[in-house]
């Protein structure tokens, strides 16, 4: 079956323009709506085809400019910059944040890419600095490249301020790579300082004396790209902020918070939850936008049994030609970096083989030495390449310019993050497109057939638990290193008295009685310096170490303990920056796995069996529940699945230790009474109960915001804890219980806090692994829904749907 | 069930419970009194707090190793008038400046004081990490005075009276005229400068001339120091105690022991470990101001005074980094007549010759060259700088190009960088070139493979 733009007759199609200098925007509005007819067959009005090759069509209307008059409260010197670099009026956002950052209100800014947010905080940080030069400000950005960009921009108003008004601002940014005798001036001239979460925890709180002029004059924290701060990475940033905050009260500051988020459902509860304070939200954008065209695009299918598609990134590669050979200038983001060099490839191939024309196209992601990303970058903006294909390295906020459209090989995971990235196509004033082009992975496929889950429903919410312990901890110390804890001092939700009395028992700290009226303090005791055994980017720091042995033995990557077994056991198959490498051997003690080089079709799936216990049950609503509970699980054995048709082509048999941990897991409880009702043999019954907790895990991830492996999910039995079952696909029959238990676990030791708002949002994780599994073109279950067919039995799928409605009729009575 | 917070703490920190350590008993009976005999200390107060002040003089007689303090006292102005000779080149010129000043007791402030005061530093810390929670324990300071050494120790038997402390240690401080630490440029002085600015008071120490003998010391007597088991190419303060002034500690603890030694005090109240860390840093302190004694001493008694080949050695780079060419010439060409090892006598040759060199004095630059090429077993790196400094000179001033082509192909036979063995290929090539031109070309083939 061929799209149905390769059906159309090829008549009426429009020469390519000869030259894109001499290209206006009229031709390229034209050239736009050209490619979009032939896509869409000519009808670009809005539609859902769930079934269609095009899935979706939305236009997203054009907005015109809101604008404020500028501020009474904005410095006449700072002005002039403004004016000098064309900024003769403000937006309504920025009008409205800067109002907030100059009045001391924290504040949390979501507006979408290109529509002026860093002077949101540049102008009212400059503005402060303007009327007391004693002022300091401290940015956070979630990686180095981002402050060199930003770096960049602020030097450029700093530079104007001092040729205009002779005031000299000092930015510089502090991290891993600054120089060491670069670093004593920074600490005493800089007015802004741009660093990075790991940086402020581990180079800056703990030596916070050397930084007294900076924390004593702390007038503004920035913090941009909020969303990205969940999770994990969330959790162990609130705890540095508390960390921040605390050591600001020691000298006697509390500054204002201006934070900057893509769209999510939540930025202000995130702000909030992040930095424990209350927020203004601006999140009405008064920048212009021209109409955006978004697609959802499905491959066809190809075998309708075993429900496989055609190949995604070659459909990408046909839909990013057929822009290009219209002379428009188009960003590909890819799923991963093996996906995005295959892409550059294609399209070089296509494009750039005439002698000449090379360096048109560009491959970009992380791994590329820094100066020739800044190349490619430069190539964007000024429009000499005509296209990049792109990890996640360029979602994040570096400026390449405006570009006309954006094709997504695959769902980016999220819909902050597909929002973020058809966010890089799109001009003020002309109409641009964006294209998704979805893979065969279950979410791909329930994002392109359901395009109201995401057009229409609120982003995800980022969830974050500071307060977990194993996380809180490490911070407790790093806490008590810096400044020493009174007696009655409260951090965080535990209570840190009994915290503190139990780092006591090791010998960290030491509490000091009270002496002649003054409080009793929490010493430190300790020669180790704590910040070093705490990665902000993993919940411990026990880690196993991957080695090459392929030539020597190098270190080529680090995994979290929890994950080390499922990811590492001998024979898997370990993936990075596209190369493939098989385990050879594992030392569990060690924390060592040793790989070898490896060209092989497939990869690896870990098969794990979990028990899961329950402790304590939070909340319990049957059928739904929450709780703590104690899980333990091991791998024994691992399934190769071939690369891009997800098929299973082989398995082994593994003998590895077991791992143990408590966390919080939400858990559905399918009622006796409709497990006895369902008109199918035990086995039967069996396998649409593993097959319906494969979909729930996919909606779940979905739902949550988070990565596959955040999750973890098992069935269990009636009995507490009575019952072993294979987390997914069995390897041998389990004994299924009248009265099955379906666990979501955070995957995490102490839990990362899914389970509540899995809870909460019960009702629709049922209702949208419903649309999953019926939406499913397959005929009895594929890797989409509820598992590929030859894990699950035959009736999984049809099973797994009685269950869901049988569920719901209870609700409904 | 679920656990108990404490318990799931424990989980995560790893802990035992141990029920016997209430934080608040069981202390050590007796107090404060027993803390001041068994230390044999003073208690101070300054902001309502209380610390513990130990003080030592150490008679003109008083003996450390073969030394006697008399024998390191400085001259009745206080202070060696060629000590800041020995900092030449490691401090800034503001700082040096400022420490000349005080060499020549011509200290702004006259009438604050008679005569100049060194005051040596020297910390016990709660670790090397560095950072707000490392702190000093115990600061001891150490002067001359009156014909006697004395040492002031700065004890912080309770957390909450280190403000207090600094204090007092400001106040000692501010009798200083400069002060004088080993290895406290990197470690001493920023430590306590952090405790300082962590209370956000001023430190006296940063207007303070600051001598760091490390440095010194390692220039004078780095080969003593490795030839008496010191880890190569370092310089401790325990192996020139032993090499300079003989002295053998008896029974002294490792420094690795001593921030442990602190926190047991901390946790029981029991002061019986730690008259040992006090002794400790008591002796550093008495070897720091005869080390320094010595090398100030060796600076100004010239360079007749160094008593082995090595040390002559030090003396010429301290002298010629401190602008003393001629003092420097002098202590190199003293090396052959103490009779050292080849290394160091091949070194005293280079360097003499580089001084040669820069003075325009080719012919005496010339000889101490090829005095090093005619040395038994002269290191290759020294023979190889030799080979090439003498065909550079035989091409460009003697104009002997045979010799200086003899030279360059003697220096290719030395493994240098790749990068050196070009420009020797260059010079051969060319200096062929001329000869060539001359006609008077030589016999032998060019060198195979150029």
């Amino acid at each position: 079956m061929l799209p149905e733009w390769l059906l159309r007759k090829r008549e009426g199609e429009q020469p390519p323009a000869a030259s894109s200098a001499a290209r206006t925007d009229p031709a390229r509005d034209h050239a736009l709506t050209t490619v979009l007819d032939r896509l869409t067959g000519g009808a670009l009005e809005r539609r859902d085809l769930p079934d269609g090759w095009v899935t979706a069509i939305r236009r997203l209307p054009a907005r015109g400019a809101e604008h404020a008059a500028f501020l009474d409260a904005i410095d006449e010197r700072l002005r002039a910059v403004l004016e000098a670099r064309g900024i003769h009026r403000l937006y309504t956002h920025q009008a409205e944040a800067i109002t907030h950052a100059l009045a001391g209100r924290h504040v949390v800014i979501t507006t979408p890419t290109a529509s002026g947010k860093t002077l949101c905080y540049n102008a009212p940080i400059l503005n402060t600095i303007l009327r007391d030069p004693s002022t300091r400000a401290l940015y956070v950005f979630p990686t180095k490249a981002l402050a060199q960009d930003q770096l960049a921009e602020l030097h450029e108003m700093a530079d104007e301020l001092a040729r205009r008004s002779g005031v000299d601002v000092g930015a510089f940014t502090y991290d891993g790579d600054t120089p060491q005798d670069a670093r004593r001036a920074i600490r005493g001239r800089a007015h802004a300082v741009l660093s990075n979460p790991d940086m402020i925890h581990s180079g800056i709180l703990p030596h916070h004396p050397r930084w007294a002029k900076l924390f004593e004059n702390l007038r503004f924290v920035v913090i941009d790209e909020l969303h990205a701060y969940r999770g994990v990475f969330g959790s162990h940033l609130t705890n540095v902020l508390r960390r921040l905050q605390r050591i600001c009260r020691h000298y006697g500051s509390s500054p204002t918070f201006i934070c900057s988020s893509a769209t999510i459902a939540n930025p202000r509860e995130l702000a909030e939850a992040l930095i424990e304070q209350p927020f203004e939200l601006v999140g009405q954008s008064g920048a212009p936008r021209g109409e955006k065209v978004f697609l959802f695009v499905n491959p066809p299918v190809v075998n309708h049994q075993l429900g496989i598609r055609r190949s995604y990134l070659a459909e990408t590669r046909r839909i990013a030609s057929e822009f290009l050979k219209r002379q428009l200038q188009l960003i590909v983001f890819a799923q991963s970096r093996l996906a995005t060099e295959i892409l550059t490839t294609y399209l070089k191939d296509d494009f750039d083989s005439a002698p000449g024309s090379a360096d048109r196209i560009r491959g970009y992601r992380g791994g590329y030495l820094p100066q020739r990303r800044r190349e490619i970058e430069k190539g964007l903006r000024e429009g000499s390449v005509r296209a990049v294909v792109s990890t996640n390295a360029l979602e994040l906020g570096i400026d390449v310019g405006a570009l006309d459209v954006c094709v997504m090989a695959g769902y980016p995971g999220t819909i902050a993050a597909t929002w973020q990235r058809a966010g890089r196509a799109g001009r003020r004033t002309t109409r641009s497109a964006a294209v998704l082009v979805a893979t065969s992975a279950p979410l791909d496929q329930f994002v392109v057939r359901n395009p109201s889950y995401f057009f229409d429903a609120s982003p995800e919410h980022a969830l974050i638990n500071p307060d977990n312990l194993h996380i809180l901890v490490g911070h407790v110390k790093c806490a008590a290193f810096e400044l020493p804890f009174t007696t009655t001092e409260a951090y965080g939700r535990h209570d840190v008295q009994e915290v503190l009395g139990v780092l006591a028992e090791s010998g960290f700290v030491h509490r000091s009685a009270p002496d002649e009226g003054s409080e009793g303090l929490w010493q430190w005791t300790s020669e180790s310096y704590p910040a070093d055994a705490v990665s902000l980017r993993s919940i411990s720091s026990d880690n196993f170490v991957v080695i090459d042995t392929t030539n020597g033995a190098d270190v080529i990557g680090e995994t979290s303990f929890t994950s080390g077994p499922s990811t590492l056991h001998e024979k898997a198959i370990y993936i990075l920056e596209g190369q493939l490498y098989q385990v050879e051997r594992l030392d569990v003690d060690g924390r060592k796995a040793y790989v070898r080089h490896i060209d092989c079709d497939y990869y690896t799936d870990a098969i794990t069996y979990t028990k899961v216990t329950v402790l304590e049950a939070f909340a319990d609503e049957p059928p739904k529940s929450r709780g703590e509970v104690h899980v333990s699980s091991r791998v024994v054995g691992f399934k190769k699945i071939k690369f891009y048709t997800n098929e299973n082509v082989g398995s082994g048999e593994l003998d590895l230790p077991e791992q143990e941990m408590h966390t919080t897991a939400y858990w559905l409880t399918v009622p006796r009474g409709i497990m006895a009702s369902l008109p199918y043999a035990p086995d039967d019954r069996r396998d649409g109960v593993v097959g319906l907790s494969f979909a729930m895990r996919q909606v779940a991830q979905l739902l949550l915001m988070c990565d596959r492996h955040d999750i973890g999910i098992s069935i269990g039995g009636g009995e507490l804890g009575e019952e072993v079952d294979p987390a997914r696909g069995a390897l041998e029959p389990a004994r299924l219980s009248d009265e099955p238990r379906i666990f979501i676990y955070d995957n995490y030791p102490g839990g990362i806090g899914f389970s509540e708002p899995l809870w909460a949002m019960h009702d629709d994780l049922l209702a949208r692994t419903r649309d999953l599994i019926a939406g499913c073109e397959c005929e009895h279950g594929c890797p989409t829904c509820v598992g590929p067919i030859g894990d699950t039995g035959p009736l999984a799928k049809l099973v797994a749907l009685r269950i869901l409605d049988r569920l719901d009729g209870i609700k409904r009575t | 069930m679920r656990l108990p917070l404490a318990d799931q703490l424990r989980d995560v920190v790893g802990a035992v419970p141990t029920p016997a350590r209430d934080p608040d008993v069981p202390r050590v009976e007796g107090g404060s009194d027993r803390l001041a005999d068994a230390l044999g200390g003073e208690w101070q107060e300054a902001r309502g707090r209380r610390y513990l002040v130990v003080d030592r003089t150490y008679a003109a007689g008083y003996r450390h190793g073969r030394e006697a303090i008399m024998d390191g006292m400085p001259p009745p102005e206080g202070i060696w008038p060629g000590l800041h000779l020995l900092c030449g080149g490691d401090l800034l010129p503001s700082e040096n400046s400022r420490l000349q000043a005080v060499c020549a007791s011509e200290d702004p402030r006259p009438h604050v004081r008679r005569s100049q005061r060194l005051l040596f530093v020297d910390l016990e810390t709660t670790g090397v990490a560095g950072g707000a929670g490392t702190y000093a324990f115990l600061v001891g300071c150490g002067w001359f005075e009156a014909a006697t050494f004395r040492i002031r120790q700065f004890f912080l038997s309770s957390y909450g009276a280190e403000p207090a402390l600094l204090e007092g240690v400001t106040q000692l401080a501010e009798e200083a005229t400069a002060i004088v630490t080993f290895n406290g440029k990197s470690f001493d002085l920023p430590l306590i400068e952090t405790r300082y600015l962590f209370y956000r008071m001023a430190t006296p120490f940063l207007e303070l001339p600051h001598v760091d003998m490390l440095h010194p010391a390692r220039r004078l007597w780095r080969a003593e120091n490795d030839r008496t088991g010191g880890a190569l190419g370092s310089c401790r303060l325990s192996v020139l105690e032993r090499s300079l002034c003989g002295v053998v500690r008896d029974g002294d603890l490792d420094g690795f022991e001593i921030p442990s030694r602190y926190f047991t005090y901390v946790r029981t109240g029991d002061p019986r470990t730690l008259e040992a860390v006090f002794e400790h840093n008591r002796l550093d302190l008495v070897s720091l101001a005869l080390v320094t004694a010595r090398a100030a001493q060796l600076i100004e008694a010239g360079p007749e005074a160094a008593r082995t080949a090595p040390e002559a050695l030090g003396l010429g780079r301290i002298y010629e980094r401190a602008g003393l060419v001629n003092d420097a010439c002098a202590c190199y060409t003293r090396v052959p007549r103490l009779s050292g090892d080849v290394v160091t006598r091949a070194e005293a040759l280079r360097a003499y010759a580089v001084i040669c060199r820069r003075a325009r004095r080719y012919a005496d630059a010339a000889l101490a060259w090829q005095a090093i090429l005619d040395l038994k077993r002269s290191p290759p790196r020294l023979a190889r700088e030799a080979t090439e400094a003498l065909a550079i000179h035989h091409e460009h001033r003697v104009r002997d190009l045979l010799a200086a082509r003899r030279f360059a192909l003697e220096s290719l036979g030395f493994h240098g960088t790749p990068s050196r063995q070009d420009d020797v290929r260059h010079r051969l090539a060319r200096l062929d070139r001329k000869l060539a031109r001359t006609a008077a070309g030589p016999s032998t083939p060019l060198l195979p493979g150029v």
